[in-house]
């Protein structure tokens, strides 16, 4: 379920990271346009709602009720995005999936940089099996469908956090780890590596001092719209009954849970709904727009 | 020579092409005035970023939406600077046809060379797939390709650039133009090509009766091939007059300087070239007298203060816009330059 | 001359490459029982089995032989076209997949000839003059489209068409042998829902590909011969952009495939994605070992397919 189309910016950042700067040139600060500043502005109040929900004041547990059951948004806190069919707050429901959701996301995500990384930078430095290794994972990886992977295993092991921070981590280990090699390859010969190499600097010493530095910018670049498929396939797994176990709150889940009653109450799928294609949309605008200033630096370099 | 003139093909009047940039407006090209007769050979020298091919994509109607054109460019006594995007697509590839700079790039790789060539006989002149096809084979053999049968059949890939050239020209003569315009035809061919190619347009030109304007920043193409010359400097037109007069006794000191810089064959072998030092201005910022002031030997105070106007030679058909123009030689001096350059 | 281009030996190249990725990916779908907590047997029958169950189960299916023994013997059989019988109702495994392909795959075509007729014609319109109002617009209403999950576009499109406007059925599926003009009412919504991502990336990527082929010196040159707008498009352009799209629509089958799982359970459409939902909650194993395997094979075929596209796309590649 991650939007494909991400497939087609990885390869533009495999270009581009394969057009390295110096260690000291950054992705400048730049002018953001209002829909830039917007997808800024609302990831990074989600991220403040996620860690904070527990202290904002008066807003009412997940997970009990609050008020009568499926009640229309209401010009209060914990009513303005109306109660569910139990009761209960959506918006403190979907301040709480959001947490949940980014929490198992980041780890995912960090497990997946973390391996990617290292076996990207191995596989450019040393090319051969690794090389072939990492390029079979991440083919195989190409070539699953998202959920496919993931419900195999959960028709195993079964549905906890664990598991789907494990699985929704392996998803892009080989995407992150393409992008690493690619970077990796192209500045194998290039000036400061070699001579780095006469002085005698150990592998491990300029795969972490040269090389790592530049492979910063296109990997920073392809985090938000990756993170944004996760949250989509986490989204669609908790949609589909086999996401994180109830009752904690999630996004997918309330979406389906809400679906019975839609002709009767359809205003109860609006919170998370909006919730997620919110994020989904923020996420892939900061990709975009960080993917396209690494273009215009590579160029004027 | 008046307006309603039936031998005049093309009467360009003060064309400029102004571009519109985020710092305002900047003109690439301004008060460009020229006649072209009906049979007759021009050809348009300058540099680089002098605006050449400005000015042809002006008359063509081709330039990009940010470039304005203003003024007056008549073809057949119609204004294609006010004209609808309809009649101007109704007299593009039927009165004028056009041979581009590079035939690597003109040719649609993913289009037979046949289709290429006749679907502006197809679209203007109305003509069924048998004639257009006839006709289309019959100009691939005109400009000398050896299997035109197979080549109407044929992708662009198969050919090489002179080859593609060819085609090209088969292409823009494909509905019988009474234009055919060539920009920098030549430039991007091998050596060995580019004299064939000149030959090829030349004696089409002849045999079709047609007017031809040959563009280039090469003195040696236009020498013999045109009878009229018109000199761009800077987005200016600095001196046009028939090739013979101006190559025998250039007034302004550009076309001096370029004449002198072309290597000639009356000269000892070995002689070093001569080259005009300076670079041509930034259109950014022109200066605001002559354009060329700045490189020029023999330039004055007014000069670099306001633009010279047109001075005429006595039948009027040789003008130069500059203040110290170079002294006109006497009748003597005049043959024997000709005699040299030719 | 033929095997020596490009195309074709990236067709070659994607072939050989699949063939270890479809071997990983089988391997490790036989491997999966093996991560069973207890064993795959006690996971199937559940905690009340019988060790008389167990021991039936195990001379059936092999889950207490060894994983590289169990896989030969699965690729042995797979050799045979024999895919193995389901683990309830014994069917064959592969007679069920077929039919159960059937149905996803014509939504899936329906769903990318939908996204293909709507992006790539919008595409050609405003790439002609980009920058434009109605290609801002675009731009960003696609934008949104692309950051729609799937699973929101059930909801919300079933919620529009079957509840409220009432015109096409919430769920169901018939046969196209049974009814034809029933079987394209009850596609209708899954294509409806698959269609939305995949006509905004088509849209996007053809608008991105037009925009630079219309840079192209022939295009200056179809200009100058005094062609409409339409005819450059339509002959010059539009051939010249079809090997991104061709791109794109490989990479759309991931994502269609994908988007079934959703769109097959939420509208109740017996296909593959609704099979393998079966599969994971009986923990049918050689259903979904059938349903990896089938995955790769399309994965490799479609862009083998692409590769081959390419090179009828292109006159400079000469197909023997």
């Amino acid at each position: 379920m991650t939007a494909r189309s991400q497939d087609i910016k990885a390869q533009d950042l495999e270009a581009a990271s394969a057009l390295p700067a110096p260690a000291t040139a950054r992705l400048r600060w730049p002018r953001l346009k209002g829909f830039e500043w917007f997808a800024f502005g609302f990831v990074a109040l989600l991220i403040a709602a996620a860690v904070l929900v527990d202290v904002i004041p008066g807003l009412a547990r997940p997970n009990f009720p609050y008020g009568d059951f499926s009640q229309p948004p209401e010009w209060s806190l914990n009513g303005l995005l109306g109660t569910d069919p139990l009761g209960r707050s959506i918006l403190s429901r979907v301040l709480h999936g959001a947490r949940t959701t980014l929490g198992i996301v980041a780890v995912a995500t960090a497990i997946a940089l973390a391996i990617g990384m290292t076996a990207g930078m191995l596989a450019g430095f040393y090319r051969g099996p690794v090389e072939r290794a990492v390029d079979l994972y991440a083919n195989t990886m190409a070539s699953l469908p998202p959920i496919l992977v993931i419900l195999a295993l959960i028709a195993v092991v079964g549905n906890s956090v664990l598991t789907m921070m494990l699985a929704l981590g392996i998803l892009d280990i080989g995407v992150y780890a393409r992008i690493a090699k690619g970077g990796v390859i192209a500045q194998n010969d290039r000036d400061y590596v070699l001579a780095a190499r006469a002085m005698g600097a150990s592998d491990a010493r300029i795969l972490a001092r040269e090389i790592l530095p530049n492979l910063v910018p296109a990997l920073t670049a392809i985090v938000p719209p990756l993170v944004a498929g996760l949250i989509i396939t986490e989204g669609s797994l908790s949609f589909l009954g086999y996401g994180i176990p109830p009752p904690a709150p999630s996004w997918g889940g309330m979406i389906a849970s809400s679906t019975d009653l839609l002709s009767r109450f359809p205003l109860l799928v609006v919170g998370p709904i909006l919730a997620i294609v919110l994020t989904v949309y923020s996420l892939n605008t900061i990709g975009d727009s960080l993917a396209r200033r690494l273009n215009d630096r590579n160029r004027n370099l | 020579m008046t307006g309603g003139d039936q031998d005049i093909l093309l009467d360009c009047e003060a064309v400029s092409c102004t571009l519109a940039t985020s710092r305002g407006p900047l003109a690439l090209l301004k008060d460009v005035t020229f006649r072209l007769g009906r049979r007759t050979a021009l050809g348009i020298v300058g540099e680089s970023g002098a605006g050449k091919s400005m000015l042809i994509k002006g008359i063509m109607g081709l330039t990009p939406s940010d470039i304005t054109v203003a003024g007056r460019i008549g073809l057949d006594g119609e204004d294609m600077v006010a004209m609808p995007e309809a009649r101007k697509r109704a007299l593009l590839g039927r009165k004028v046809g056009m041979v581009f700079q590079n035939p690597m790039t003109s040719l649609n790789p993913f289009v037979r060379v046949g289709r290429q060539i006749d679907e502006a006989s197809r679209l203007h002149l109305r003509l069924g797939k048998a004639e257009a096809r006839a006709r289309a084979i019959a100009l691939l053999s005109q400009v000398g390709i050896p299997d035109p049968q197979e080549c109407y059949a044929e992708y662009p890939h198969r050919f090489s650039g002179g080859m593609k050239q060819r085609i090209m020209i088969a292409t823009a003569l494909a509905c019988e133009p009474e234009l055919l315009i060539a920009d920098e035809a030549t430039t991007a061919l091998d050596v060995t090509v580019q004299k064939d190619i000149l030959d090829l347009l030349q004696a089409l030109q002849g045999q079709r009766r047609m007017s031809m304007i040959l563009v280039t920043h090469n003195l040696a193409v236009v020498a013999s091939r045109t009878d009229e010359l018109l000199v761009l400097y800077g987005g200016r037109v600095v001196e046009y007059g028939p090739t013979e007069r101006v190559f025998a006794a250039p007034r302004h000191r550009y076309t001096e300087a370029l004449l002198s810089a072309v290597p000639r064959m009356d000269e000892p072998a070995h002689t070093r070239l001569r080259t005009i030092p300076g670079r041509p201005p930034d259109p950014q910022d022109r200066p605001a007298g002559c354009p060329f002031a700045a490189r020029c030997p023999a330039a004055e105070e007014r000069c670099r203060q306001e633009m010279p106007g047109m001075t005429l030679d006595a039948d009027g058909r040789h003008g130069f816009a500059c203040f110290v123009p170079v002294p006109a030689p006497g009748p003597g001096a005049t043959a024997a330059r000709a005699e040299a350059t030719s | 001359m033929a095997s020596d281009h490009p195309y074709l030996k990236a067709a070659a190249r994607r072939l050989a490459a699949g063939v270890p990725v479809f071997l990983v990916v089988t391997f490790a779908a036989t491997a999966l029982s093996s991560l069973a907590p207890g064993s795959a047997a006690q996971l199937i029958l559940g905690e009340n089995a019988t060790p008389e169950q167990i021991a039936s189960l195990n001379a059936q299916y092999g889950y207490n032989l060894p994983v590289i023994e169990r896989y030969l013997l699965w690729l042995g059989k797979l050799v045979r076209g024999d895919l193995g019988l389901t683990l309830y109702s014994q069917q064959p495994v592969a007679g069920l997949l077929f039919d159960r392909a059937a149905v996803t795959f014509e939504i899936a075509f329906l769903a990318m000839g939908l996204s293909l007729l709507v992006g790539v014609p919008l595409a050609m319109v405003t790439a002609s003059r980009p920058g434009g109002a109605i290609d801002k617009a675009l731009l960003a209403v696609t934008s949104v489209m692309l950051s729609i999950p799937t699973f929101v576009t059930v909801v919300v499109l079933g919620f529009l068409f079957a509840i409220v406007l009432r015109w096409l059925p919430a769920t169901g599926w018939v046969r196209f042998a049974e009814d034809p003009l029933g079987n394209l009412k009850s596609a209708a919504l899954p294509v409806l829902c698959l269609s939305v991502h995949q006509a905004a990336s088509f849209y996007r990527v053809s608008r991105a590909e037009f925009v630079s082929v219309l840079q192209e010196d022939y295009v200056l040159v179809a200009r100058a011969k005094g062609l409409p707008t339409h005819t450059i498009m339509l002959r010059h352009a539009f051939r010249a952009a079809m090997p991104q799209v061709l791109t794109v629509m490989g990479l759309s089958m991931t994502y269609l495939l994908g988007g079934s799982f959703i769109v097959e359970s939420y509208f109740a459409v017996p296909g593959i994605g609704w099979t393998v939902l079966s599969a994971v909650n009986s923990h049918d194993f050689p259903v979904m070992q059938a349903i990896l395997s089938l995955t790769v094979v399309i994965f490799v075929v479609v862009f083998m397919l692409v590769d081959l596209g390419y090179a009828l796309i292109d006159p400079r590649v000469e197909v023997a």
